[in-house]
């Protein structure tokens, strides 16, 4: 909430310096649509201070054009993977964006994503409410195309050989929960649960119509159960390892392996 | 050695990839491939100097919706490919490890794939899927780098290839010319594997001769994977590479002094005269078929030559093996109408198109 809050707040300010910069070379069409950005931003931020009850996600007016251009890219991802609650690929965190939060990301705009995360981080640490950044692999380098959030505890972060199928099965959970509390499911959601739900054995993935939450969640669990002991022994082991060995920013973004370390030498 | 040195001259020689291997196992007779092959010449560039281009490389719609397929089976920890796999082999819930290979940098990755291998080999329950693994084979002295586009896992103890390909299997059915394809590009992953195990100590036979063949269902995008026997395909690999590491005898029966060197200038531009060039690739024989259109470089050359010669390969495989002991269509046709006597052993052919011929004006007048 006071997150949120926090991020806005910083957003108007980057969006007012903008303004600035733009009038001072005289780029009026870009000064207009920042100008427009900045009112929208402001309404939001006068809407969440003058309803303090109302959760984060639903703040940005679903649907109206000025809210939808106001949740950034990696607001976005960050709505996805706290609904997943579990390392993602961008493939999946845009479907996830697009079928609960009316998101407006592509695959692409994620790929550069990580990497100013870690500039942004570097040069001033901590100083945002939130970094995206990436999953460890047993090396503690970076895995390929997956995203976490840096608030998540390190075990959550780490990808043992279990942990892509626990992973995946933790979100189907999610995904079935959340799709069980909203009132009316949205189509979209129903087909990701229906996807998913055919890799989930006892899911009941092939009927044709929409898959039932509740059973999909329970399948999902109890397949959890199976692979739970040994994923958590993994993941302790390297959160250990991790914690030990790295420092923050490489605790967030991965250790650099040979290769990029060969690779910047050249330079 | 040398000889094969002798034959690429001053070009570099060209690594061999899983499809270039499994073309060899295409058409193991051709002794122009093999000796091509063996050399590690770039067929490619000699087509292209020839005259002949071959218009190969594929449609990068084929390419881009191979790849959006290939990730879409291995999204989310490999979830479609262990669904299907535990329909298909009875997968036990349990086994679900999935390793990346490509996580350690390139030039590490087959001494990863190498030490993944060996711990699942000793450790019984070390992992299931590995993505990306690295192979190497031996090939005529040189050494081909290869990447099964996917996986080789382990179930029960035994490795299973698993090829994703993006043709689809309509009721059941799918192109046979792509399945065999596919077939013979995963027996060349199996017969690296084994030769993997075999080197770190192990029972080569823990590879399995089933491939798991992976493809769109129907009309969906919904992959559906089927095991292919690929034994067949093995032994014609194995024979072919054997083949290619003992071309002594091949060599031998060409004249002395010949090579197949373009010449390359400075700037890395053939400069050798293409009628010579020409000659030195008619000095090794080829044997045309049809199906040579989708796996050789060379192919619109001995295309062309087959044309010139009026041979019976042109007419497809099939054709050629009915016409045994006629080497070309006009003797064929001289044979029908009877213009030409049949030499010895050419009789009961000779009858059968004599045959043929009468039916064929009966039918027309």
């Amino acid at each position: 909430m006071s997150d949120r809050l926090d991020d806005l707040e910083r957003r108007i300010d980057e969006l007012r310096a903008g303004v600035r910069t733009a009038m001072r070379v005289r780029d009026t069409a870009t000064a207009r649509g920042l100008r427009a950005e900045l009112r929208a931003a402001e309404r939001a931020w006068d809407a969440l201070v003058s309803t303090p009850g109302e959760p984060a996600r639903s703040g940005p007016a679903k649907g109206r054009g000025d809210g939808l251009r106001l949740v950034t890219v990696r607001e976005q991802v960050h709505q996805a993977l706290a609904l997943l609650d579990a390392p993602a690929q961008p493939r999946l965190i845009v479907t996830v964006s697009q079928a609960f939060f009316a998101g407006t990301i592509r695959s692409a705009q994620l790929t550069s994503l990580r990497r100013d995360e870690e500039r942004s981080f570097r040069s001033s640490p901590y100083g945002r409410p939130y970094y995206l950044c990436a999953a460890l692999t047993d090396r503690l380098s970076p895995a390929r195309a997956l995203l976490t959030l840096s608030t998540w505890p390190v075990e959550r972060r780490v990808v043992g050989p279990l942990s892509p199928r626990v992973d995946f099965l933790t979100g189907a959970a999610r995904i079935a929960a959340h799709l069980a509390g909203l009132g009316q499911a949205p189509p979209e959601g129903e087909r990701l649960l229906a996807r998913m739900a055919r890799n989930i054995p006892g899911a009941g993935g092939d009927g044709l119509g929409p898959p039932d939450p509740a059973r999909v969640a329970d399948a999902a669990r109890r397949e959890l159960a199976v692979h739970a002991e040994r994923d958590a022994l993994d993941r302790a082991e390297l959160a250990g390892r991790a914690t030990s060995q790295l420092g923050d920013v490489a605790r967030l973004f991965g250790a650099a392996t040979l290769n990029t370390v060969a690779r910047s030498g050249e330079r | 050695m040398n000889r094969l040195d002798a034959l690429r001259g001053t070009t570099p020689p060209k690594p061999h990839d899983a499809r270039a291997i499994a073309a060899l196992a295409a058409n193991p007779g051709c002794t122009r491939r093999a000796l091509m092959d063996g050399a590690g010449i770039d067929k490619g560039a000699a087509a292209r100097h020839l005259g002949f281009p071959a218009p190969f490389g594929q449609s990068p719609f084929a390419i881009t919706r191979g790849n959006a397929f290939e990730a879409l089976v291995k999204a989310d920890g490999c979830a479609e490919l262990l669904r299907m796999l535990r329909e298909l082999l009875g997968l036990p819930i349990a086994e679900v490890a999935y390793h990346d290979v490509e996580n350690v940098g390139a030039h590490l990755r087959h001494t990863h794939t190498r030490a993944l291998i060996d711990r699942a080999v000793r450790e019984e329950d070390a992992g299931t899927v590995y993505d990306h693994p690295l192979f190497t084979l031996e090939i005529a002295g040189h050494t081909a780098y290869l990447e099964p586009d996917v996986v080789a896992f382990q179930l029960g103890g035994r490795f299973h290839i698993v090829e994703i390909k993006s043709f689809a299997v309509i009721d059941g059915q799918a192109d046979p010319a792509a399945a065999a394809a596919a077939a013979r590009q995963a027996a060349v992953y199996v017969l690296a594997l084994r030769g993997l195990l075999e080197e770190l100590g192990h029972d080569p036979l823990r590879v399995s001769h089933e491939v798991v063949l992976v493809c769109p269902e129907n009309f969906a995008n919904r992959p559906v994977a089927t095991l292919v026997d690929v034994r067949r395909q093995l032994a014609v690999l194995r024979r072919q590479l054997a083949r290619m590491t003992d071309l002594d005898r091949l060599i031998d029966a060409l004249p002395d002094g010949l090579t197949f060197d373009l010449m390359p200038d400075e700037d890395g531009l053939p400069s050798r005269p293409v009628a010579e060039l020409a000659d030195a690739v008619r000095g090794a024989a080829a044997r045309y078929a049809p199906d040579c259109l989708s796996t050789c470089d060379l192919c619109f050359f001995c295309r062309d030559e087959a044309r010139q010669e009026g041979a019976s390969d042109l007419l497809g495989r099939h054709v050629r093996d009915e016409l045994g002991g006629v080497a070309s269509v006009g003797e064929a046709l001289a044979l029908a109408d009877g213009a030409r006597a049949p030499a010895e052993g050419q009789e009961e052919i000779a009858r059968l198109l004599r045959g043929a011929e009468r039916l064929r004006r009966e039918c027309l007048t």
